[in-house]
């Protein structure tokens, strides 16, 4: 089959935008991300959106970029992994000839912007149940998953520190990072409770801010003459939505079942991979995606990331750019992972953040509670 | 099983479930102290109340009384308040519990976070928040 080349990534601003909605953000990036692909909104006829603050994002969006008569349109929404899903539903509208220029753009104003109050009455019903307890979520959520994966195979708070401080080592070299200063251990179990066993610097920031990537046909891509970074495998699934109770197993996420997919039709080994951007909104969601992904064994992901294994000059640079612990984190992340696997795999950066010589990347979204995985590799074709 | 319903709607400042469809007979037992979960015909049990048996896809499955006690999956001790009304509980501890029946269920567990584990044994009570609904509560047995 086909497979879609990713031509241009971009940010909006990142932080706080104030004066802009999440409309604003989205297409600052793909304004952007377009002109990163050296192509133009007149060469777009496809656009996916997820996450913005509207029920019909795919259409809000084109009509606020005046596009004509787009071909192909996406609004799936499944949370922080809607952007590597939407990956794979561009493999099969670019293999029907339906599109040759997509946008995959995301905007949010998640830190400034106005909060949702929406009454018991007006949602699901398992809300009647959930919101009653007072927890709060995600953070609740994901470190309930997190102390059973403690329990039932002895990881520890200090591994799932080492996640957060070597993602902060990365994050020092990245200009755009919301937080650069180093960090230890110690420092982050020291850090504020949040929702045991997370403390506050297991936790990913809230930031405003939007991304887009442009997925192009091969044959726009050589007329662009951009670098050739393709989507050569993805796959994506679910295991539950609203609740955490209704994750049947809080210690395997979805990743199990779309990283191997995704591998096998990409043809690679883990040894293949040279860097992973994996979601990571809080330290155990990367701990858990990176053993159902296949990194390590099941329940020796504390192990794994220990003593700098993700960290730069690791074994498997992860979170290249500061991750959703440290750069930013808009709501859903998943589209950033995509943006920095690009840049690393075209050489973008300079000195110890450019990972050498990468020539494949995974990128892994997870939305809702733990509850949807999405899975791409992306590969420069030489 | 009939397990105590403490009035709570004086001091209560949480979110109040309203009942609807499905989880109507849920609500109405939980008045009266009784912990409800779905049993279809077909054997399935399953929490939260739907209009249809994830098993075999049978409309509106009957419910049945738990004995209203199970075990902890796992828990968390909140630190922030995820909902207004909860500033003044902090920490609280909200836990999964799996019901000896079966079907797991978010609740607040009303205990001090130190003397819980995950496997422990709780109960339920109920805390009366509303004309129309009480919550499960769980305490260790």
């Amino acid at each position: 089959m086909a497979e879609p080349i990713l031509a241009g990534v971009a940010e909006s601003d990142l932080g706080e935008t104030p004066d802009r909605n999440w409309l604003d953000n989205a297409a600052i990036a793909t304004v952007r991300a377009l002109e990163d692909a050296g192509c133009s909104l007149d060469d777009v006829d496809g656009v996916a959106v997820a996450g913005g603050d509207d029920y019909m994002p795919a259409l809000v969006l084109s009509e606020y970029l005046d596009l004509d008569e787009p071909s192909f349109l996406e609004g799936t929404e499944i949370g922080g992994s809607s952007f590597e899903h939407f990956c794979g539903h561009v493999r099969s509208a670019m293999a029907r000839d339906e599109a040759d220029v997509v946008v995959v753009a995301y905007g949010s104003t998640r830190k400034t912007g106005p909060t949702d109050e929406r009454s018991l009455e007006e949602t699901h019903p398992i809300d009647g149940f959930v919101r009653p307890t007072g927890l709060f979520r995600p953070p609740g959520a994901y470190a309930m998953a997190a102390r059973r994966h403690m329990h039932e195979y002895g990881t520890t708070e200090e591994q799932l520190a080492e996640i957060a401080v070597a993602t902060r080592e990365w994050a020092a070299m990245n200009p755009e990072a919301a937080h650069r200063e180093p960090i230890t251990v110690d420092d982050v179990l020291e850090s504020r409770k949040i929702a045991e066993p997370f403390n506050l610097l297991d936790c990913c920031l809230v930031s405003d801010g939007g991304g887009a990537v442009v997925l192009v046909s091969e044959e726009k891509a050589a007329e662009l003459g951009v670098p050739e970074i393709a989507v050569a495998g993805v796959a994506s699934t679910s295991t539950h939505r609203q609740d955490i109770s209704e994750m049947p197993d809080m210690t395997t996420t979805g990743a199990a079942v779309t990283g191997p997919k995704a591998f096998e039709q990409a043809g690679i080994t883990h040894d293949d991979v040279d860097v992973a951007e994996i979601y990571d909104s809080f330290t155990y969601t990367a701990l858990v995606t990176l053993e159902d992904l296949g990194f390590c064994e099941k329940g020796e992901g504390g192990e794994f990331v220990s003593g700098g294994t993700t960290a730069p000059g690791g074994d498997l640079p992860m979170n290249t750019q500061g991750g959703g612990l440290s750069y930013c984190h808009p709501g859903h992340f998943g589209v950033f992972v995509l943006i920095e696997a690009a840049r690393q795999l075209r050489g973008d950066y300079e000195g110890d953040r450019q990972v050498d010589d990468a020539e494949v990347a995974v990128a892994h979204g997870t939305g809702g509670l733990l509850s949807s995985s999405s899975t791409v590799v992306l590969r420069r074709e030489s | 099983m009939s397990a105590p319903v403490e009035d709570r709607r004086e001091e209560w400042e949480g979110p109040v479930p309203v009942p609807t469809g499905a989880t109507v007979p849920f609500w109405a037992g939980a008045l009266e102290g009784e912990l409800r979960y779905q049993e279809c015909d077909c054997g399935h049990r399953q929490l939260y109340p739907r209009a249809v048996c994830t098993a075999c896809g049978s409309e509106d499955p009957p419910f049945a009384a738990s004995d209203g006690v199970g075990t902890i999956y796992t828990y968390t001790v909140c630190h922030v308040p995820g909902e207004p009304g909860f500033g003044d509980r902090t920490p609280y501890v909200v836990g999964a519990i799996d019901l000896a029946e079966g079907p797991r269920l978010l609740a607040l567990i009303d205990a001090e976070p130190e003397s819980l584990e995950i496997g422990a044994r709780v109960a339920v009570t109920f805390w009366r928040v509303s004309e129309a609904a009480a919550i499960p509560v769980f305490v260790p047995e």
